[in-house]
């Protein structure tokens, strides 16, 4: 990157950037007549979405080394910017045999409260993004091995034939085989739907390839599973504020509420039954969630303590 | 609404707003293959599942920019790809996972002090945009600012960081 940050192109592109980025943004006309104003406005409009993917990158890291970072690693990089040549390389090579030295350490379990997100960047460059009231394993003598307890988690894997990674949820096993997925582990239940590449699942005995624009759900630990489809651009959207439904029921639809928000939302046996298909948005207060969900999803929401109770909106309140 | 008349409903703007699609691809770098990418997001909407969509349009145009960004990425991490083979064919010194962590996280609290010495309110605004991934308007609302402060101070921060970056890869 040779050019100045402040060039008047690359301002212009950057303000673009910001816009296009938000959801709300409707100007594509203007947007493509600056583009084909001049042919280095579309050089420009990349690097800003480069320098934003750059940013976003960076700040997925996480900052804390007590998060899964090797412990000795502060001291080590503030000795590996005094030595140079021989000496670095010297400290380089403790670096990477520090992970086999260190074979008794504890696993290290990471939860998220409810409406909290999380992500967890990998040694290996893999990173995870963890929902709202969703817990990890992580096993620093494994790296390429993480246990979901419960919860719901994207998986954005580096894929390495020769180490697969593997998501480990009660006695099923995920196998990647290049990938970005999601998973919902609740109780037994499971849900995984790719996006890209693809996952092996791996339970009883059986294995199911899923490929992208695949999902498999089973409602519990000893149930089939059933396939399904997943929109690609559909899987973890909750990241993007958004939850995609394809014929959920609206009990599945309770318990991410709930992780999303913050608070628990639980359906009534009546509820419980309905089923949705479509879009909800999780931007905004709970309360400003759960008003504009309402009625979508043909229900009204009450608050009992700390608890929401979704109930049919014909039916009386309790 | 079941899934097959949604598809085509999209479907059915597809073809009313072609021209215009198509001459946002063509300037959003897809230039001759214009008409390919087209095809792609012509079959990306058949497979989607029942949705409201409020604005048609304008989630075609964003499905396009995705595709294109899609398509720069699977592009460049070829590239990489290659690159990578090069390098450790010829020099073999890429830096190893642990270590590139740890230059990240030194990177991490390089940009966040860059974001501070901007002053708190361009530092929230940064943050609640592009971590916690909130609207632009949800936070103009709740500071109390007008949109293009919001947007100004965005791209303050972006300024910033980019001219961070350069420094760091000139190192």
């Amino acid at each position: 990157m040779t050019e100045h940050a402040s060039d008047p192109v690359r301002e212009t592109a950057r303000l673009w950037a910001i816009r296009v980025n938000d959801p709300a943004f409707a100007d594509w006309d203007a947007l493509t007549g600056w583009l084909d104003a001049d042919p280095g406005h579309l050089d420009a409009y990349e690097a800003a979405l480069d320098d934003d993917a750059w940013a976003a990158e960076l700040f997925a890291t996480p900052p804390s080394p007590t998060e899964y970072a090797p412990a000795p690693a502060p001291a080590a990089r503030q000795r590996r910017w005094m030595f140079t040549g021989a000496a670095a390389a010297a400290v380089l090579t403790a670096l990477i045999a520090w992970p086999v030295l260190q074979r008794d350490l504890p696993e290290q379990v990471i939860v998220t409260a409810m409406g909290e997100r999380r992500t967890i960047m990998l040694p290996d460059g893999s990173r995870v993004v963890m929902n709202g009231d969703t817990r990890i394993v992580l096993d620093e003598d494994a790296p390429r091995r993480i246990e979901l307890v419960s919860g719901e988690a994207l998986f954005d894997v580096r894929h390495d034939a020769r180490r697969p990674f593997v998501v480990q949820a009660g006695d099923t096993r995920l196998v990647d085989a290049g990938t970005v997925f999601n998973v919902v582990e609740d109780e037994g239940a499971l849900d995984v739907a790719v996006s890209e590449g693809a996952v092996i699942y791996e339970a009883r005995s059986r294995e199911i390839r899923l490929d992208a624009g695949q999902g498999l759900s089973r409602a519990g630990a000893d149930a089939e599973p059933r396939l399904r489809r997943a929109a690609p651009e559909s899987v973890g959207s909750w990241q993007a504020g958004q939850l995609l439904y394809d014929d959920a029921s609206l009990d599945q639809v309770a318990r991410d509420l709930g992780r999303n928000l913050g608070s628990p939302v639980r359906a009534t046996p009546s509820a419980q039954a309905m089923r949705f298909s479509g879009t909800l948005t999780i931007s905004g207060s709970p309360e400003q969630v759960l008003e504009r969900a309402g009625p979508l999803l043909g229900v009204r929401f009450t608050r009992q303590e700390d608890v929401w109770v979704m109930a049919p909106s014909g039916e009386a309140g309790h | 609404m079941n899934r097959e008349t949604q598809s085509n409903g999209l479907q059915r703007v597809i073809l009313n707003e072609r021209a215009r699609l198509l001459r946002f691809l063509a300037a959003r770098g897809a230039g001759d293959e214009a008409e390919d990418v087209l095809h792609d997001l012509w079959q990306r909407v058949a497979t989607l599942p029942a949705q409201p969509i409020s604005d048609p349009v304008s989630y075609l145009f964003r499905a396009a920019e995705n595709l294109m960004r899609d398509r720069r990425r699977s592009h460049v991490s070829r590239e990489r790809r290659q690159q990578d083979w090069h390098d450790v064919s010829v020099a073999g010194d890429d830096p190893p996972d642990g270590e590139r962590v740890l230059i990240a996280r030194q990177r991490l609290r390089e940009a966040e002090a860059v974001l501070v010495s901007l002053g708190p309110r361009v530092d929230q605004v940064f943050r609640r945009y592009r971590l916690d991934g909130e609207s632009q308007s949800a936070i103009a609302r709740d500071l109390g600012m007008s949109l293009s402060s919001v947007e100004k101070d965005l791209q303050k921060a972006y300024r910033a960081l980019a001219e961070l970056r350069a420094r760091m890869d000139a190192e």
